[in-house]
Parts: C-alpha cells; structure tokens; sequence
C-alpha cells in the first residue's frame, strides 16, 4: 500500500459530479485535495450534498463522473477487496449513527476490530479500555435501544475510532444529542487530529463550528468552495438558526 | 481477566440469519430433497448392481437353435436344416461382436442327448434342434435385439437363445430407468440449489442495512459470505440427516416388497456396504452443496453493491 505522508493529499476530487438515478446532479464540477493531517468542516444548507460528499470519501458511493482518489487510490479503478481495505483506514460517524440494534455497545464498537480479523483477546482489550474513555463501561451489554441519544452517539465514535484510522468523517456529529455534549465532542475531534487524523466534519450549524479557525468546504448551489482560516470572517451562508 | 468476563462468552452473531423466517422452510425443503435423492440413489445402486449381474451372465456366448424341417424324407429333412444352419452361420459370421461361430457335430449333439436317449440315436430320425455355438469377441457387447433380427431375415428356423434375448431386454429397460433416476437427482440438487439461491438472496435483501454497515466497517464479501455458508451448511447438515433417517427405512421396505418378486432377478439387487456407506454421508454432501451454494450466491449478489 501507498505510504501517505503527513502534508500528502489523501483525499482527492476532480470534475467529480454525482447524481441520483435518473435525476439532477446534486453536485457537480467539484474539485478539492484533502491533505493529510488537515481539520475541514463541511457546511452548506440541508440538501446541500454534505452527506453525498461525505459518503463518497468514505467510500460508500462512486462518482456518476470525474475522478475520486483516497489514500492516492482512483476508487474507480479499486477492487472490491481493496475497498474494503480502503474502508478500514476510514472511521465515520453517521447522523443517525448506524448501530446495529441487536448487538450490545461492546459488539457494536468490537465490530471494524472482528471484520478484519482480530484475535478476540486483543478486540476485549482495546473494546473495554475505549468504552471506558468514553465512559460507558456500565453499558456494555446494553442495547442500543435502551440507551439515551447521547450513549448511542458516543458508541458510534468509539466504533468510528476504535481501529485508529488515518481519515475520520463525522455526518452532522452534533445534530441528534444535547447542546452541551456538542463541545466535548469538538474537543475529542482536535485530540483526534492532533494525533495525526485527518478529519472532516459535516454541519449545518454555524454556532458550532463559528469558534474554530479550521477551513471549510462550502457546498452552494450544486458546487463547492472551499473557505480558508483567514478568509472566513466574510462568510454568510451555510448557517441555520 | 478472562474468567470474570462471562459477557464475552456468546458473541453475538452480526447477521441474525438463525431467526430468518426461511430457515425452518430451508431445512424442511433440504430433508425432503435428501430423503428422496437418498431412495432414488438406492434404486440406482441396486439398478447398477443388477446390471452387472445380468451383463455378466449374457457376456461371453451364447447359443443359437435351428428348429429341424419336417419332412417324410430324413434325408431330405436333415438336408435341408443343414442348410438353414449353413444360413444362420453366415448371418451370425457378419456380426461385428462375433468372434467364432461352430455349430455343434453331431457327435457332440449325441453326446448332448446320451443322458436321456441312450447310445446309438440316430439323431435324423429325432426332431431335436441344431445347436450352434456363438462365441463373442472380449468385451465386445453383443445387440441382442438386432441379431434376433439378423437371424429372422436369414433363416426363419433360427432362434436365439430365449432367456439370453429376454435378459438383454430387461439390460436395455434397467438402463433406460437409471439414467431417469439418475437425471432426477441431478434435478434434486438443481431444484434444492435453486432454494437456496433465491432465500440466500432474499435473506440479503433483508439485511442489506446490516451489510451495507458492515462494509462500511471494512468486511470483504467473503466475510459475509462465510457468515451465510455457516449457518447454510448447517441447515444443510441437519436437514440432510433427517432426510436420511426418513429414507434408511423406505429403503428397507422397498426392498423388502421387491425381494418378494419370484424369478430371483431381483434378488442380486442387495445393496452393497459401499452403497450404505454412501447414502449414509450424503447429509455432508448436502451441507457441502448447501454451503458452496450460499456462499457463491452472496459473493456474485454482493458484486452489483458499490
Ligand atoms: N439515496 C438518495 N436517492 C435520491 N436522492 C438523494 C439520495 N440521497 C440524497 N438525495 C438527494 O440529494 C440531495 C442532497 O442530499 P444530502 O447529500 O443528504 O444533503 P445534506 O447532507 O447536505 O443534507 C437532496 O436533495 C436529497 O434529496
Ligand atoms: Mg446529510
């Protein structure tokens, strides 16, 4: 595998447009290079095309055209299996967090471990010790159905995380749970990233992010633009109240 | 560490595929498969090991009779079915599988006929047959039904050896209804295959929002593919031992009806410890089946998911 190089582009777009179906593009001409080790947030209205962006960086969609690379690999030239490998380096917390209901938090975090193989013992190991980080050792065997939107949510990033990926993507991480969480959980995401992840966060929320001098990708009108720390005080669009 | 951490005991299946509502179906559907593939491979078996016994005893030579002509003149009389003789033997002479055709002397025919008549028979005066003896080429397979034929245009007086021809029409019968039994079985696994094709790919589309979650986490298709082998060679594994617990005693009753045919033909149809033995594994053939089967059916429907 392609060594990638702290400063090293490690997410890649060009011409790349995405479409639905038969239906409109819901956005097109975009063109950007992540560089590894970088913080972005992703902001644009509800309907934007965040999560579309999203959900081809981690490898879950193609482009309906152009060219998409991640870790220096064109996906549409990829295997099967080496997407998978692929995915393995990707952790990614989805808006409606993606649980699987009829595991318990430990199973559920054990999860990216156990598809690749790992000796039981060891997935014990670093499960209990990154449940207990995120202070939800009494919920172990706990379902997700019976633990608060703020428990699901931190179960999510421990199984985002667990495998210690180079690229974390967070859809809306603060959308479903308590305001005051929100800052804890930004506050997790820099350590993230100052252990050399590199992480995108989708938002629609402009009081989140309005403390951070990290870029932005701004997606308007089916296209992007990408916004630096020090060109951000002109910056509009893309909240909501 | 360990020992405190019963919790850890049972890991839980990803894919709930034990309570897929097609799984009680699956087994039920792959007992009555294997219960009626073990009774037809039986009949086969028995089929084969009748065959052999027949194909032996019409193997080698046989006997051809020239009924003697009628006439108030012997000489005349013995002439002429000497003549019909001369004609069968230049028919039978053109049969490929032939090797030797000797009719028998008269001296041997006496000899024939010495334990009931005595010395001293004048056999033209006897209005016994003429035999001529057939022998056949090593291995070559003789057409019985043609050469009956063959015979019949050269010489009406001719006639094959009876018991031979009827064996050789029960050969050809016998073979025609093994390669029916046999084209059942091969249906037998289509059908049971084509079962667990269409369930394998219902139960995905069931759990495409597990799968979709578990690729996402980086699982190859294999792995899901061995999650769904798993459980189907098992349902294929217990399905396959009732289907054979259900078809031991069939077996025996069939065979049991059939012994009770008079004639002794069907007696040689016993089936032999290997054929037990096989009947016996067939529930790991089809866990096997089952289990390539599921596997190969996730692999090519995962294929078409990005
Ligand atoms: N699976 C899908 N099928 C059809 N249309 C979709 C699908 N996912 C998203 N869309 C459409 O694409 C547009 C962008 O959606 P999305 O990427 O979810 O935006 P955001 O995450 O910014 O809210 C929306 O108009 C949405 O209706
Ligand atoms: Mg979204």
């Amino acid at each position: 595998m392609l060594k990638i190089n702290q400063g090293d582009p490690i997410i890649e777009m060009q011409n790349v447009g995405i479409r639905y179906g038969q239906g409109p593009e819901i956005l097109s001409d975009i063109k950007l290079s992540l560089k590894k080790g970088s913080f972005h947030f992703l902001t644009g209205k509800s309907g934007a095309g965040k999560t579309s962006l999203l959900s081809m960086m981690y490898l879950a969609q193609k482009p309906s055209r152009g060219i998409v690379s991640v870790f220096g690999k064109n996906v549409n030239f990829t295997n099967r299996d080496s997407l998978a490998m692929l995915r393995r380096r990707i952790g990614v917390v989805f808006q409606d967090f993606r649980l699987l209901d009829h595991l318990s938090a430990f199973d559920n975090v054990a999860l990216p471990l156990r598809v690749c193989g790992m000796e039981e013992q060891e997935v014990k190991k670093r499960v209990v010790e990154l449940l207990s980080w995120v202070e939800l050792s009494k919920h172990m065997q706990a379902t997700p159905a019976t633990l608060s939107g703020g428990e699901k949510q931190r179960i999510a990033i421990a199984r985002a995380v667990i495998n210690r990926p180079d690229i974390l993507l967070a859809d809306e991480p603060t959308g479903n749970v308590d305001n005051d969480i929100a800052p804890k959980l930004m506050k997790l995401f820099v350590e993230l990233n100052k252990l050399g992840t590199t992480v995108v966060i989708a938002t629609h929320s402009e009081k989140l992010i309005s403390d951070f001098a990290y870029p932005r990708l701004h997606l308007q009108n089916h296209g992007l633009r990408i916004y630096n720390a020090n060109d951000l005080t002109g910056m509009g669009g893309g909240s909501h109240a | 560490m360990l020992k405190q951490a019963p919790i850890f005991i049972a890991r839980k299946q990803e894919l709930p595929l034990d309570s897929d509502s097609s799984s009680p179906f699956l087994k039920v559907m792959i007992s009555i498969a294997v219960f009626l593939f073990a009774v037809t491979l039986a009949g086969v078996m028995s089929i084969n090991a009748m065959l052999i016994n027949w194909n032996e005893s019409i193997l080698g030579s046989l006997t051809v009779q020239i009924m003697p002509v009628n006439n108030i003149d012997k000489a005349k009389a013995t002439a002429q079915t000497l003549a019909h003789q001369e004609k069968a033997i230049e028919a039978l002479k053109t049969i490929e599988a032939v090797e030797k055709v000797s009719p028998l002397e008269d001296k041997q025919l006496q000899a024939l006929i010495r334990p009931w008549l005595g010395d001293g028979v004048k056999l033209e005066n006897l209005p016994i047959p003429r035999l001529i003896d057939v022998k056949l080429k090593k291995g070559a397979t003789l057409d019985f039904a043609q050469t009956a034929e063959k015979l019949a245009e050269a010489t009406p007086y001719a006639s094959l050896d009876n018991h031979k021809l009827w064996l050789s029409k029960l050969i050809s019968f016998a073979d025609g209804l093994k390669m029916l039994a046999l084209a059942a079985l091969v249906l037998v696994i289509l059908i049971t295959s084509g079962a667990i094709f269409y369930t394998t790919q219902t139960s995905l589309g069931l759990h495409c929002y597990i799968i979709e979650i578990l690729h996402q986490m980086g699982a190859k298709d294999a792995y899901i593919a061995q999650q769904y082998a798993k459980r189907t060679a098992w349902l294929g594994l217990v399905g396959g031992c009732i289907g054979v617990l259900l078809a031991v005693p069939t077996i025996f009753l069939i065979s049991g009806l059939a012994s009770q045919i008079e004639g002794g033909i069907i007696s040689e149809a016993r089936l032999s410890a290997f054929s037990w033995l096989i009947i016996l594994s067939l529930p790991l053939f089809s866990g096997l089946i089952s289990m390539l089967t599921a596997y190969y059916t996730v692999k090519n429907t995962l294929q078409k998911m990005m």
